[in-house]
């Protein structure tokens, strides 16, 4: 981690594993009737998009990621209310000195702000930090909606 | 709790992530923003790059929102046996 010479990795899991973790996450739900219940249509959709969320963080490894950490972590301790993302610490920015004027690198510091409350866990996380797993993210992310499609695809009606 | 927090330390009191090791991560993020991508020059400005990223983030939850959606309700419409076999099917055919 401190080499400034070491490779970002930010290869994912293949589909497969992201596929097989929703599919578990789906036969769960199902176990638990969700599906034939008279269940209010919201807490149905609730249930399976926490259900994509969980099964993407733990396709793409669980807790050895910052951001699939703090999914995990929102999801165990969630009741029927919105959490949002809290600051814990603070946080080491890239400015070596708070500038008055515009510069450039204030307004990257202001979009990187934007970007600690979209990923999760971002708000304890170095710039540097958070654009490594902002990549990751988004990669596991996007395999999770192609699953999802998928689905959607196969299940709709001809 | 201890992990944690030496992670963290390691992440802010190791050696200073040098401007060039940024620059790579953002041209890393840029090559995975399809809006980015397509522009295929290397001057777009690191703000502007978080920030197609933050919109691309917003699209992907949505359309995990929208896919939810329809997932419930045909979940909740179609019986278990050809759920299954459309489910594995689908999915074994991507």
């Amino acid at each position: 981690m401190a080499s400034a010479d070491k490779p970002i990795n930010t290869d994912v899991p293949e589909k497969d594993v992201f596929a097989l973790h929703f599919l578990q996450s789906l036969s769960n739900l199902r176990r638990q009737n969700t599906f034939n219940s008279p269940e209010k249509t919201n807490d149905r959709v609730k249930k399976i998009k926490k259900a994509a969320y969980v099964s993407m963080a733990r396709a793409a490894g669980g807790t050895s990621r910052l951001w699939s950490r703090a999914l995990l972590r929102r999801a165990a301790k969630e009741t029927n209310k919105v959490v949002r993302f809290s600051r814990r610490k603070k946080r080491v920015t890239w400015l070596r000195r708070r500038s008055n004027r515009r510069d450039p690198v204030e307004e990257e510091e202001k979009e990187a702000e934007r970007l600690r409350n979209l990923v999760p866990g971002g708000g304890a996380m170095e710039t540097s930090k958070l654009i490594e797993e902002t990549a990751y993210y988004i990669k596991c992310l996007s395999m999770q909606v192609k699953v999802m499609q998928c689905l959607v695809d196969g299940l709709s009606p001809k | 709790m201890s992990s944690r927090r030496s992670s963290r330390l390691r992440q802010s009191g190791s050696s200073r992530i040098s401007d060039d090791q940024i620059a790579d991560l953002v041209t890393k993020l840029q090559h995975l923003i399809p809006e980015l991508r397509r522009r295929r020059s290397d001057k777009v400005s690191a703000s502007k790059v978080l920030q197609e990223t933050c919109n691309y983030i917003r699209n992907l939850h949505r359309e995990v929102n929208d896919l939810s959606d329809r997932l419930s309700e045909l979940l909740a419409s179609t019986d278990d046996n050809s759920a299954e076999a459309a489910i594995i099917r689908s999915l074994l055919n991507y």
